[in-house]
């Protein structure tokens, strides 16, 4: 029996196929059902939000910072309670990361504000002493993508029911609404008006000058999704 | 019976089937030594170490390969 | 057709070896110019701060965890395949005009694929999971040219003469079969392009834009449960098969246990698949896939080490060719290594020692071991191996691959020893509270303890690079400038000039 498998090659693969994908049915499928339901004070991301999420990924932050707090003391007492899974249930990609060269970020718009970020982002050794993170001085002049994250806001909606434009129980037994733009200005509108709050918190003239003229530079979408991470 | 349970015994069911197999084919290979077509394990080696195209195969696929 | 005796073609071979040493350096320099970012954090904008976007550290990064994987590596195995799979199936791919036709196209397409990665990554277009950056349209082009593979294998299997499968054709097939499943899965991503908006408009945003079809734990899940494949079947499943064949070939001697070698596939098969929840430990993945991701990757020692020390028994009563073959040598340090970090991988994933390990550079220390230790040199000494009898020449400088040999090794001792201290240094620190309760370190302390090592690992890489570079010099010297061979020179150890 063993022998036949050994000179059959299409036999010989589906044996290995089956084997290998035993620990994936098992382990990954079942749990597919249960593990993604959002905790209570769990939003969706807004427009501006989610451009500054991507602005995140474009720039590989998660190759440095972990979004995921541990269990431990030592992991609660620097960065805040530690990560519950129904947290992470509008994250596509999940950015947990696998390297804390800097601090991790899951809880940092805790304890960090707008204008902290804009100067740790223009020069960060100027606010960490010693810190080895390298300027981000062309976020201030890149625009962010807004269309793509409302594209995908869309895409998220409709595929995977992600509650915009519907309210969602908040810790203190409110509710909040995310709101979702109806058409590309809209969505656009809606992204500037918190682009208009962010920016009203910064120091940088150009900033202010490019959000008064309707533009959004990079670092007041990436300070949005920032702020967002509580 | 939910998926947990079904996970759970898919789980077990699959494993000692595994687990046998492997074993079955330890005793195989190290009591019989040779598999069906007699050849002895071990001259399978020689399909890397005599492995010019001018070689005679250790398990040829047919005796008529030669036209 | 002339009436001339046949022999095997290894025209594709050729092409993926160029291929291997091109990537492989380009994967290596941007290496050392990362560490070096850690090291001196000016050289981010080494290039000047018009230029900065595309030199600092975050937009490297992917760059070169791919230019490895994807680069060297997939290619190193690529030029293996093309060159051991004729051997051990006897018979030549100019028998078959179709197969050298899908070869050049699988090479021709994977080079396209190569350079729309590389520009998407500069660019920053990335889904940004680990070892599957690539947005949609590359995605589905790594499809085709792994199709192309797929068919490239299969076909030279289906006109074989020799009607067992060898060793390494097990290891080849599993490769092939491990990504292609990991790679499908992880990647299931759905287009934004796709969006409309309740006004009616189509087609705004990044064309290539996705979302990934699962979110937050799933999504983890789903992502390490490929990229530690990604690791079982990029670097250890082909390499394993490399050194199947090309250890007893260079050495002239049988495997130790050809039973051995059968049981640890196996073995390997079904074990690895399991171990993928070690990268989550006390994430917010259920507790018991955890301890099994734990109790699994210690029960990987087993096969690991059934064909590690398989290899090393192979070399029984015959050591002085480890003294005397520079060749030799990289291949037992090679399984050495192989042994090393298959052990270091299981501590690593018991809870405990992962509680300080995970996050630090530890980690990127096992992998380094791994990767420089036992990939980069396996791939190496199979292209040494490869070079005469392709190119029908002697291997220019046998004195240029022992230093080679000797300078890389040092290479590699300082990467892992510095990451060892940093790793646990930075892990113990995280973790140390004063006598009140209170956290002793703020989290930059943690940083600027590292400075000596990331330096020294900074280091270490760049001997590596440079004995890469003489690898790279040496080939090349082969192909243009060595000693022509006759046939009968090349049968077991390769011929070596001074």
């Amino acid at each position: 029996m063993f022998h036949w498998l050994e000179k059959n090659p299409f036999f010989f693969a589906v044996g290995v196929f089956v084997v290998i994908a035993f620990a994936g049915l098992i382990e990954i499928v079942p749990n597919f059902a249960q593990a993604s339901r959002p905790v209570i004070g769990t939003a969706p991301y807004s427009t501006l939000e989610l451009a500054g999420r991507h602005v995140y990924i474009k720039n590989s932050c998660n190759a440095c910072h972990s979004q995921l707090i541990r269990p431990f003391k030592s992991e609660t007492d620097r960065y805040g309670h530690y990560s519950l899974s129904g947290e992470y249930a509008y994250d596509r990609p999940f950015l947990w990361g696998s390297k804390r060269t800097g601090p991790d970020l899951h809880r940092v718009g805790n304890y960090r504000t707008t204008d902290w970020h804009e100067n740790h982002m223009k020069d960060p050794a100027a606010v960490v002493p010693g810190s080895i993170m390298p300027a981000y001085k062309w976020m201030f002049t890149n625009k962010a993508d807004i269309n793509t994250a409302y594209a995908e806001q869309l895409t998220v909606a409709q595929y995977f029911s992600v509650p915009y434009n519907k309210p969602v129980p908040m810790k203190d037994g409110s509710t909040k609404t995310v709101k979702m733009g109806a058409s590309v200005a809209e969505a656009n509108a809606l992204a500037l008006e918190q682009a208009k709050e962010i920016a009203a918190d910064m120091k940088d003239q150009d900033v202010k000058d490019a959000v008064a003229a309707g533009e959004i530079p990079e670092i007041v979408a990436l300070i949005a999704y920032m702020n967002s991470l509580k | 019976m939910d998926i947990a349970q079904l996970q759970a015994y898919g789980y077990f069911a699959l494993t000692v089937f595994l687990t046998l197999a492997l074993y079955g084919y330890i005793y195989h290979l190290y009591s019989k030594k040779k598999d069906s077509d007699g050849h002895d394990y071990e001259e399978y080696s020689n399909m890397a170490l005599h492995d010019d195209i001018s070689d005679t195969p250790v398990n040829a696929i047919s005796d008529d390969k030669e036209k | 057709m002339e009436n001339r005796p046949l022999e095997y073609d290894y025209t594709v071979a050729k092409m993926f070896m160029l291929t291997t040493v091109l990537l492989g350096f380009v994967g290596m320099l941007i290496g050392v110019i990362l560490a070096f970012e850690l090291a001196f954090p000016s050289i981010n904008t080494v290039l000047g701060e018009g230029l900065a976007e595309y030199t600092n550290f975050s937009r490297l990064r992917p760059l070169h965890t791919d230019a490895v994987i994807f680069g060297f590596t997939l290619s190193g195995i690529f030029a293996t395949w093309y060159y051991v799979g004729q051997r051990v199936l006897k018979v030549s791919m100019a028998e078959s005009g179709f197969l050298m036709f899908i070869g050049k196209l699988h090479f021709w397409l994977y080079l396209v694929g190569v350079v729309a990665v590389v520009v998407s990554l500069f660019m920053g277009i990335t889904t940004s999971k680990e070892y599957a950056e690539f947005e949609w349209p590359i995605d589905i082009a790594i499809v085709v040219v792994w199709v192309l593979f797929g068919i490239s294998m299969f076909g030279l299997i289906g006109m074989r003469r020799e009607k067992s499968l060898y060793i390494s054709v097990w290891y080849y097939i599993a490769t092939f079969l491990g990504i292609a499943m990991l790679y499908l899965f992880n990647n299931m991503e759905v287009p934004t392009m796709l969006a409309a908006s309740p006004a009616g408009e189509t087609g705004f945003g990044a064309w290539y834009h996705s979302v990934s079809m699962y979110a937050g734990t799933n999504d983890a899940l789903v992502q390490w449960w490929y990229g530690h494949n990604a690791v079982a079947f990029g670097f250890t499943v082909p390499i394993v098969a490399m050194i199947y064949y090309f250890l007893p070939k260079e050495s002239g001697q049988a495997i130790y246990s050809y039973k051995l070698s059968l049981l640890s596939f196996w073995g390997l098969m079904f074990v690895y698949l399991w171990a993928g929840g070690h990268h989550l430990l006390y994430s917010t993945v259920p507790d018991w896939m955890q301890t099994m991701g734990s109790i699994f990757s210690v029960v990987l020692i087993l096969p690991s080490w059934g064909s590690a020390i398989n290899m090393l028994l192979t070399m029984k009563g015959e050591w002085q060719q480890v003294a005397a073959s520079p060749l030799i040598k990289f291949m037992v340090l090679g399984s050495t290594f192989y042994m090393f970090s298959t052990l270091e991988g299981p501590i690593q994933a018991i809870k405990s020692v992962n509680a300080i390990a995970h996050f630090t550079d530890w980690i990127v220390g096992h992998v380094h071991d791994g990767v420089l230790g036992w990939v980069g040199f396996m791939i190496m000494a199979a292209l040494y191996h490869m070079a005469p009898r392709v190119f029908k020449r002697e291997i220019y400088s046998k004195k240029l691959m022992a230093s080679q040999f000797w300078m890389q090794t040092l290479g590699v001792v300082l990467y892992f020893t510095s990451m060892w201290i940093a790793g646990i240094t930075q892990g113990m620190m995280w973790r140390a509270h004063d006598e009140f309760g209170n956290l002793a370190y703020s989290f930059i302390d943690t940083v600027t303890v590292l400075h000596p090592y990331y330096t020294i690992r900074g280091v270490g890489g760049l001997l590596y690079l440079i004995g890469f570079v003489m690898f790279a010099y040496n080939i090349y010297k082969t192909m243009t400038a060595g000693r022509k061979v006759e046939e009968s020179e090349l049968q077991n150890a390769s011929p070596m000039g001074a």
